[in-house]
C-alpha cells in the first residue's frame, strides 16, 4: 500500500480495488509499527480516520460522487487547526487547547474526502530548523535515526518519508516545508505567498507563512495544490485567484532558462556542490539552459528574516498570556504573574529567544535601525528576484548547505539560523519554491534541489519538479525502517 | 483681575466614537451593546490562535462619511498598524489601529461658543478596534469581550481650544455631526462616545507648549467642563507655588480622571516613561485604497449636516443664529421642531417655546422635553393658540406648567377646562375697564399724545391689572387706541 502514490491509491479506491478502511488500517498499522521509533505523530486519529473511511466506502457503494482526495491519508502539522482536536504547536502552553474552528486548508481537504489521519510534530510554534525545539517529543529522520528530520515541519516530513501516510501538510516561514523535505528525501512545496489560506494556521511570521504539501512525488503535491490553492474570504492576504488545473499542465520544460546564482553558491562545500551540479546536468538533459544570475543581495536575507519574522512573531504570540486559553501557571496570583509565569513555564528557550529579539527590534530607539531597515532590504530582495526572472524562468539552488545533521549536534542558535540561507530569501519575496530529492550524501542521507518560480508561477515549478523526477526516478526512494 | 489672568490654556481633545455597524471592525461578531457577557464574540475578537482579521467595509464608509462632513482630506491610501500593550481586555495584546497613515487628515469643526461662531481644526481621524471590558468582582476580575473589536474612529483635534466652553462646544458639535450622519449612537453613558482632554497652561505670550496631562473617563459634558476648569486652576497653582522649579518638572506627563464628588481631577497613573507601543504595519491586512469615485459618491450623498440645518433655519425660517444652533445641536430636537412646524408656522415663537420655555422647565429634573413624551403637536397647538390670541403668553406659561405635570394632556383641553385661561374678549366688559383707566390717568394720555410711547404701555398695563390679566391684550390695545383719538 505504502509503495503507491496518493493518486494511485485514490484511483484504486475509486475503481473498487481496495476499500478505504483497508487503506486506513494499513497506514495505521505502519504508524503503530514504526512511529514509536520515529516519533513523527503527536496524535493519531485512529477512530476519526476509520470513521471517515467507512463513510467513504459507503458513499462509493451507493455510487455517490467522491472528492479529488478520496481515500488519501493526510497528516496535519500540529500548528494547523482541525476543529475539535487539540492544536499544541508542540508547546507546553497549548497542550489543553482544542481548536474551536477548522482551518480552511483542512476544511477543503475534507470536502474533497481526504482522510485526516493525525497531527504531526514540529519545532515549537514553528520556530526552528530541526524539530529539536518541540517541547513534546523528539522526531527522528527515517533515513538515519541518529539524525534530525529537519524543521520545523519535521514530523510531517518524517511521516511521509516513512510512508506512514500518503501526504502531509506543513507550514513554511523560512524553509520549514522545503528543508525537512530535503532532509527526508521527499517532495516539499511552498506556494506563492497568499496562495493557500492561512486561516487556521497558528501565525508565526504573518507576511512569510504559507501552508505547503509534503508528498512522495510532484504530482501528489500538485493534486493538493488543486484543492488548497484558492482564494479564502477569511484571510485578507489571500490572493484573489481561483484554483489552477495543475495536473494537466505538467508540461515539458524543454527550452526553459534556469537561473543559477553561481557567485552566491561559491562557498558550498564539496559534496552538496557536486550533487547540485549533477542536478543541473539533469535539467540540461531535459532541454533547459543554465543562466548565471546575480543574487548577491541575498547575503543580507538571514538578518532581514530574523528581524522581520521575530518582530511579527513577538506580536503574534502575545495572545498566549494564560488569560483566555492555554495553560495558565498554577503559581500565578496576580495579573503580572499570570503573564510572566505562564509564559516562563509555557515557552521553550528558542521561542523566548525569538520573542525577545522581535520585541527588541521594534522597540523605541531601535525600530528604525532594525525593523524599518529590514523592510527596506526586503524590498531590495523582492526587486532582485524580479530582475533575475527577466533573464530566466526558474531559479535553481540547493535546499540546504548539507544533509541532515545529528540530533543535538548544533547547539549554537546562530549557527542553526545560518543553515537556512537558501530557503529564507524565498519567503521574503513570497515566491513559490519546491524541494525535490536530487541525490544522497556519502553517508546515504538524502539531499534536495530547490526550484524557485516568480510570484504566481506555482504551476511551472511543479511541472519542472515532475520532469526532474521522471528523469531521475532513483531519487524517489523509501528508507529501510 | 485674578491671578489667572496672566495665564492661558491649551486644550486638545481626543474623541473615541463607536461606529454603529452591524458587525465588528475585523470580525463578523455582532456589534451590540448591553447583551449578556461574551455572547457577541468570535475567534477573531477573542484572539484565538489561527484567527485572522477581515476589514468591515461599512466601517470604512462611515469613517469616510465623517471625514467628508468635516471637510477633511480623505486619504486614498491608508493602512493599519499593530499597537502592542498587555492588558486582559485586549484579546491579542495588540490593538489594530492606524498610526502612520490614517484614513482622514485635517478637517474643521464649526461650533457656537458664547453666542459666536468659532472654527476649530481637526488633526486627523483614524479607524481602530475597541477593547473588551473588565468587570471587577470580589474574588476575581472578569473580562467581557462583547466590546472587543467594535469599530472606533478616533477624532484628534489640534491643540486649538483655550477654555472649557470651547472644548464643550467643540465636543457637542462633533457629537451632532456623528448623530446627523447616523454613524454612531454617541451615547456618553453607554461608552459609545468617549472624550479625553489634553491640557497644559502657559503664560500669555509664550509660544512653546508646556507639559500636558491627559484627563480620561469624563462621562458627561458637564463633568468635562468641571474637570477642565479644575485642572486649569490646579496647574496654574502648581506653577505659582513652585517658582524656582524648572518649568518642565512642575507638571509631568500623567493621566488623570475626574472625581465628580471631589470636584477635581485625580491622578490615575503617571507617565514617567511614555509607553512604547512598538507600532509596525499590520501584516494580516492589505492597505485601504479608495478611489475618487468612491469618495465623491459618499460626499454627494451626505445627509443635511447640523451647520447646514442651522443656516437653513436662519435663512429660511428667520430664527436668530443662537437659537438655531441650540435647536440643531440635537438632531432629535430639530426633527421634533420641524415636525411641529408643519402645523404651526410660527417658527421663532415655536423655537423659543421649545428651547427656552419647556427646556427650562426640565432643567435639573433629570428629564428633557424629548424624554418627557410631550408630543410636538401639543407644543404646536400651544403656540398657535398664543399667536391667534386665544390665550395670552402669560397664560401660555401656566398651560406649559400643566403640560409638564401631565405630559400627555392636550393644551386645548387644558384651556377648555380652565375658562379663566381664555382672555375676556367681551368688548363691553373691557371697554368699561378702559374707560375707567383713561379717566383716572389723564396725564398719561397727554404724555402719549406728546410722543411718549411708554405712556401707552402704562395704560395697557393698568387695564390688564384691573382685569387681573384676563383681558385680551390685543383688544385692550385696540380699544385704548380708538378711545384716545
Amino acid at each position: 500500500m505504502h509503495n503507491f502514490s496518493a493518486i494511485e491509491i485514490r484511483d484504486k479506491f475509486l475503481k473498487g480495488e481496495i476499500s478505504a478502511v483497508s487503506i486506513v488500517e494499513s497506514f495505521l498499522n505502519r504508524i503503530a509499527t514504526y512511529d514509536k521509533e520515529i516519533g513523527s505523530f503527536l496524535e493519531v486519529f485512529n477512530e476519526r480516520a476509520l470513521k471517515k473511511a467507512k463513510e467513504l466506502d459507503a458513499k462509493l457503494g451507493k455510487g455517490e460522487k467522491l472528492g479529488k482526495l478520496a481515500g488519501i491519508t493526510i497528516a496535519i502539522k500540529d500548528n494547523i487547526h482541525v476543529k475539535g482536536e487539540i492544536t499544541t504547536c508542540a508547546s507546553k502552553f497549548l497542550t489543553n487547547y482544542k481548536a474551536p474552528f477548522d482551518s480552511t486548508a483542512v476544511k477543503l481537504l475534507e470536502l474533497e474526502d481526504a482522510i485526516i489521519i493525525g497531527k504531526t510534530n514540529l519545532d515549537e510554534f514553528a520556530m526552528g530548523s530541526s524539530t529539536e525545539n518541540s517541547a513534546l517529543q523528539v522526531t527522528k529522520n527515517p533515513w538515519d535515526l541518529k539524525c534530525v528530520p529537519g524543521g520545523s515541519s519535521g514530523g510531517s516530513a518524517a511521516a511521509v518519508a516513512a510512508r506512514l501516510c500518503s501526504i502531509s501538510l506543513g507550514s513554511d516561514t523560512g524553509g520549514s516545508v522545503r528543508q525537512p523535505a530535503a532532509f527526508c528525501g521527499i517532495v516539499g512545496f511552498k506556494p506563492t505567498y497568499g496562495r493557500i489560506s492561512r486561516y487556521g494556521l497558528v501565525a508565526y511570521g504573518s507576511s512569510l507563512d504559507q501552508i505547503g504539501p509534503l508528498a512522495t512525488n510532484a504530482r501528489d503535491a500538485a493534486l493538493v495544490m488543486e484543492v488548497l490553492g484558492t482564494h479564502c474570504d477569511k484571510d485578507s492576504t489571500s490572493l484573489p485567484l481561483g484554483s489552477d488545473d495543475y495536473l494537466n499542465q505538467m508540461n515539458s520544460i524543454k527550452g526553459l532558462r534556469i537561473g543559477v546564482p553561481q557567485d552566491f553558491l561559491k562557498n558550498l562545500s564539496e559534496e552538496p556542490k557536486k550533487i547540485f551540479y549533477e542536478a543541473l546536468e539533469t535539467l540540461k538533459s531535459l532541454g533547459c539552459t543554465i543562466v548565471d544570475i546575480d543574487l548577491n543581495i541575498l547575503k543580507y536575507s538571514i538578518a532581514t528574516y530574523y528581524i522581520l519574522a521575530t518582530a511579527e512573531a513577538s506580536t503574534n504570540l502575545a495572545r498566549f498570556d494564560g488569560v483566555r486559553y492555554g495553560v495558565r501557571s498554577a503559581k500565578a496570583k496576580t495579573l503580572n504573574e499570570v503573564y510572566d509565569l505562564s509564559k516562563e513555564e509555557g515557552y521553550g528557550k528558542e521561542v523566548k529567544r525569538r520573542i525577545l529579539l522581535g520585541t527588541y527590534v521594534l522597540s523605541s530607539g531601535y525600530a528604525h535601525a532594525y525593523y524599518k531597515k529590514a523592510q527596506k532590504v526586503r524590498t531590495l530582495i523582492v526587486e532582485c528576484y524580479k530582475k533575475a526572472f527577466e533573464m530566466c524562468d526558474l531559479i535553481a539552488t540547493p535546499v540546504s548547505p548539507f544533509a541532515a545533521f545529528e540530533i543535538g549536534s548544533i547547539k549554537d542558535p546562530i549557527q542553526m539560523y545560518l543553515e537556512d540561507i537558501y530557503t529564507i530569501p524565498i519567503n521574503l519575496a513570497g515566491l513559490p519554491a519546491i524541494s525535490i530529492p536530487d541525490g544522497f550524501s556519502k553517508s546515504g542521507k538524502p539531499m534536495g534541489l530547490q526550484l524557485i518560480g516568480p510570484q504566481k508561477g506555482d504551476v511551472r515549478v511543479l511541472a519542472a519538479a515532475y520532469a526532474f523526477e521522471q528523469a531521475k526516478p532513483e531519487f524517489t526512494a523509501i528508507p529501510k525502517l | 483681575m485674578s491671578i489667572y489672568d496672566d495665564w492661558e490654556t491649551v486644550i486638545g481633545l481626543e474623541i473615541h466614537t463607536e461606529l454603529n455597524t452591524k458587525s465588528k471592525l475585523f470580525s463578523s461578531a455582532p456589534n451590540r451593546f448591553g447583551d449578556e457577557p461574551n455572547t457577541n464574540i468570535s475567534e477573531v475578537c477573542t484572539g484565538q490562535p489561527g484567527a485572522l482579521p477581515v476589514l468591515n467595509k461599512e466601517a470604512v464608509k462611515k469613517a469616510v462619511q465623517f471625514g467628508c462632513a468635516i471637510d477633511a482630506t480623505i486619504a486614498k491610501f491608508s493602512k493599519f498598524d499593530r499597537k502592542s500593550y498587555f492588558y486582559p481586555d485586549s484579546p491579542r495584546n495588540f490593538q489594530i489601529t492606524q498610526f502612520e497613515q490614517p484614513i482622514v487628515l485635517g478637517g474643521t469643526i464649526i461650533a457656537e461658543v458664547n453666542g459666536k461662531e468659532q472654527s476649530f481644526a481637526v488633526n486627523r481621524v483614524h479607524l481602530e478596534d475597541d477593547a473588551g471590558m473588565l468587570k471587577h468582582f470580589k474574588a476575581f476580575a472578569g473580562v467581557d469581550y462583547n466590546r472587543a473589536g467594535v469599530p472606533l474612529i478616533e477624532i484628534v483635534s489640534e491643540p486649538c481650544m483655550h477654555t472649557a466652553e470651547e472644548a464643550i462646544a467643540y465636543a457637542l458639535a462633533v457629537k451632532a455631526i456623528l448623530q446627523y450622519l447616523d454613524v454612531s449612537d454617541c451615547n456618553m453613558e453607554e461608552g459609545s462616545l468617549r472624550v479625553d482632554a489634553n491640557i497644559s497652561v502657559r503664560l500669555k505670550g509664550e509660544t512653546g507648549l508646556r507639559n500636558k496631562i491627559e484627563i480620561k473617563n469624563m462621562n458627561s459634558f458637564t463633568n468635562m467642563g468641571m474637570a477642565i476648569q479644575s485642572e486649569i486652576k490646579r496647574q496654574i497653582h502648581e506653577y505659582m507655588n513652585h517658582p524656582n522649579k524648572p518649568i518642565n518638572e512642575v507638571i509631568k506627563q500623567a493621566t488623570y480622571r475626574f472625581d465628580p464628588e471631589l470636584g477635581q481631577t485625580v491622578l490615575m497613573r503617571s507617565k514617567e516613561q511614555a509607553d512604547d507601543y512598538r507600532y509596525f504595519p499590520e501584516p494580516d491586512l492589505v492597505p485601504i485604497i479608495l478611489t475618487d469615485a468612491y469618495i465623491n459618491e459618499i460626499r454627494s450623498q451626505l445627509p443635511e449636516l447640523p451647520l447646514q440645518r442651522e443656516r437653513r433655519y436662519v435663512n429660511d425660517l428667520g430664527l436668530p443664529p443662537h437659537n438655531a444652533f441650540v435647536l440643531t445641536l440635537d438632531k432629535k430636537l430639530a426633527d421634533y421642531f420641524e415636525e411641529a412646524l408643519k402645523v404651526c408656522p410660527h417658527a421663532r415663537n415655536l423655537c423659543n417655546w421649545i428651547i427656552v420655555e419647556f427646556a427650562g422647565r426640565f432643567k435639573d429634573t433629570g428629564k428633557s422635553l424629548l424624554t418627557s413624551n410631550i408630543p410636538n403637536l401639543h407644543i404646536a397647538k400651544l403656540v398657535n393658540m398664543i399667536e391667534k390670541g386665544t390665550i395670552t403668553g402669560k397664560i401660555g406659561k401656566t398651560v406649559a406648567d400643566e403640560m409638564v405635570a401631565n405630559p400627555t394632556k392636550d393644551p386645548e383641553e387644558i384651556v377648555k377646562e380652565n375658562p379663566d385661561f381664555t382672555p375676556v374678549s367681551d368688548l363691553a366688559e373691557i371697554g368699561a375697564l378702559v374707560d375707567k383707566v383713561l379717566a383716572e390717568n389723564p396725564q398719561s394720555i397727554i404724555d402719549f399724545k406728546a410722543g411718549r410711547d411708554k405712556a401707552f404701555g402704562f395704560l395697557v398695563g393698568q387695564v390688564m391689572k384691573l382685569s387681573r390679566g384676563k383681558a385680551s391684550p390685543k383688544i385692550v390695545n385696540d380699544l385704548i387706541n380708538k378711545k384716545i383719538q
